[in-house]
């Protein structure tokens, strides 16, 4: 579903590379989760794959379900079926919940050639979701993740996602900011959206959130490389002992 | 006022002496300078294009109530004036200003319009100002009685290059209750030069909203006058400006007793070289203990060209109140925008989304549902 080959990434206002040849590659149905250390690269990631400006590629390729993801912008790689769930998901004010959303599924879903939702179709399948979620009425009559707490914005993430239907989920530390229940009810709604034909890529500091959403494959990210991929018992070695071994081997 | 200088051809024909950047109030907007079409003091009516004007209007399916001031003079033809209380007479103003000398001479039919008790059905005014380089005034007095309520739905729309000159005044009652909505939707070509005085008496309410969309040119002086206690007033604005549309709002809201509250906020978007300007004075005047006013502005500059300047003034004579402004100015924030495009919605669209937001907060305010969608459908058809 995805490859990523050799790809270097710096800043568009700075020379200094902050990717440096990182290759990835994810199969339909699997869950990988990449760890690493503060500042080697994990968010930049996340943020070329779903197309945030002010990055350059200047070396190396992403293809996703063959097409060349780099080419696309960051709306025609929602429609392709990326999807991002923020570190820290933006508060908009003004722009309610329910119009957002439905403005950003018919998009993608008219970009696809798909027919758009109608407005009783769209309440009910989002009242549907937002039940599983624990997501009540009354946040989504609220502009988008406004006034929302930590836990309320990461299960607003999730309910979007739940939405919207990706086959690639990129989740960016989604366990930051959250207790345990609150982190028990978004690996709850992760979990439920794990399907053969869809993959996810679980960005994560600690090895915590792994206990909840299980990978397939673990890789340490460190210096704008993979420096290791294993299994889930991989997590565990690195809360363990620590990142110091990764950190060093990339330096 | 530069006297000492000859009189502009405007001047001349309009018989008045323009204000210019040498007054303060004026320093934006070069009245003396800006105005230089052989001005008509007539008009030209074509009936078709009136008829058009009017069934456009976009208030209509609002209301059943509807007053149509066509060139300056009631229309009683295109009215629907059933249940409505207007008288055609004199009205005489207080206040001196130079868009209100200009009406004055220019003599247009005074137009009474008066309200008593719970009216729940707004009243559509239609300004209609049709022919090229006319010189149009028109004046309504606007009378809530005392505990009486009304919500009045103004558009300025015409054909042309004209100049449109309106004077609205109002006079709210012992707790009465103003929403006054009005939209500016000049002929593109046109210059809007108007004067609004409206007068709070005691614990009266008012929400005034204008939204400025048509016109070349226009200036808008509003004055707020407390004359009662605790009276409230809310005053709301905003621009939706493109080409090289030049658009100066002045200000003014006067305390002058105790214990009342005034909130004012504009939202203003610019586009292409236009060219929008606030200037908002609070007075609080000896006497006005207690008062708690604020003010506040801000600005999108959709484009590198266009720009937005603002001159919130403070004139503070009592020592026990609240007072406040702010101001800010920029570009649509771009984590807004990568965060609607990261969801599947095109660029355009998402900025268009965040530009509605940005004005809907003025608009929030009107609580009559049908009016706040004409509004909202406003923003944005202007900003497509």
């Amino acid at each position: 579903m995805l490859k990523i080959e050799n790809l270097h990434v710096k800043l568009e206002d700075e020379s200094r590379e902050i990717l440096k040849g990182l290759s990835l590659e994810v199969k339909a149905g699997e869950v990988h989760a990449i760890m690493g250390p503060n500042g080697s690269g994990k968010s930049t990631l996340s943020y070329v794959l779903s197309g945030r400006e002010g990055y350059e590629v200047t070396e190396g390729s992403i293809t996703f379900k063959g097409q060349d993801l780099l080419a696309m912008e960051a709306h025609q790689r929602a429609a392709a079926g990326v999807f991002l769930a923020f570190q820290y998901p933006i508060e908009i004010p003004g722009v309610a919940t329910m119009q957002f959303l439905k403005v950003a599924a018919n998009s993608q879903r008219k970009a696809r050639g798909q027919k758009e939702y109608t407005v009783p179709e769209f309440m009910k399948l989002v009242k549907d979701r937002a039940a599983k979620l624990n997501v009540n009425q009354e946040m989504l009559k609220r502009p988008v993740n406004v006034g929302f707490s930590g836990g309320e914005k990461k299960r607003a993430e999730i309910l979007q996602m739940a939405v919207l239907e990706p086959s690639l989920c990129v989740l960016d530390e989604t366990d930051s900011g959250l207790d345990i229940d609150a982190l028990r009810v978004v690996a709850d709604g992760v979990n439920a959206l794990r399907s053969p034909d869809r993959a996810m890529i679980v960005i994560t500091h600690y090895q915590r959130l792994l206990d909840y959403i299980v990978p397939d494959k673990v890789h340490v990210l460190s210096g704008g490389r993979i420096v290791k991929t294993g299994g889930k018992e991989l997590a565990l070695e690195l809360e363990a002992n620590g990142y110091a071994d990764y950190v060093e081997k990339a330096a | 006022m530069s006297t000492a200088l000859q009189p502009t051809a405007a001047e001349q024909a309009l018989g008045v002496s323009l204000p210019s950047r040498r007054d303060e109030e004026w320093k934006w907007t070069d009245l003396k300078r800006m105005l230089t079409w052989p001005y008509r003091v007539s008009h030209t009516t074509d009936g078709k294009t009136v008829d058009r004007l009017v069934s456009a209007s976009p208030f209509a399916g609002v209301t059943t109530h509807r007053v149509v001031i066509l060139n300056g003079r009631l229309d009683e033809g295109r009215s629907k004036l059933k249940g409505l209380a207007i008288s055609v007479g004199a009205v005489s103003v207080d206040e001196a200003d130079p868009l209100i000398d200009l009406n004055g001479r220019l003599n247009p039919q005074g137009l009474t319009l008066s309200f008593e008790g719970q009216v729940d059905v707004p009243v559509e005014i239609i300004f209609v100002t049709t022919g090229d380089n006319a010189v149009v005034a028109s004046r309504l007095h606007v009378v809530v009685a005392d505990g009486a309520s009304a919500m009045l739905l103004e558009s300025h729309v015409g054909a042309g290059e004209y100049l449109h000159n309106p004077l609205v005044t109002c006079h709210l009652g012992k707790g009465a209750r103003l929403d006054r909505i009005k939209l500016e939707c000049e002929d593109g070509e046109a210059q809007h030069l108007a004067q609004s005085v409206i007068a709070l008496g005691k614990d009266a309410r008012l929400l005034d909203l204008t939204l400025t969309a048509g016109a070349q040119l226009s200036r808008q002086n509003g004055n707020v006058v407390f004359i009662g206690e605790n009276a409230s007033a809310r005053v709301n604005g905003s621009y939706l400006l493109k080409g090289k549309q030049h658009v100066d709002t002045r200000l003014l809201v006067d305390h002058r007793v105790p214990n009342c509250v005034s909130r004012e906020l504009f939202k203003c978007v610019m586009q292409d070289q236009s060219r929008g300007i606030f200037q908002g004075k609070v007075i609080v005047r000896p006497n006005a203990q207690k008062t708690d006013g604020k003010q506040s502005s801000h600005a999108l500059l959709l484009s590198e060209a266009a720009e937005f300047d603002a001159k919130p003034e403070l004139e503070i004579y009592a020592d026990d109140v609240v007072c406040g402004h702010g101001t800010t100015c920029g570009d649509l924030n771009p984590d807004h925008l990568f965060y609607l495009m990261s969801r599947g919605i095109p660029k355009a669209e998402a900025r268009a989304m965040l530009v509605e937001a940005f004005v809907a907060e003025v608009i929030d305010m009107v609580e009559n549902e049908a009016v706040r969608d004409v509004l909202l459908a406003q923003v944005r058809e202007r900003l497509a």
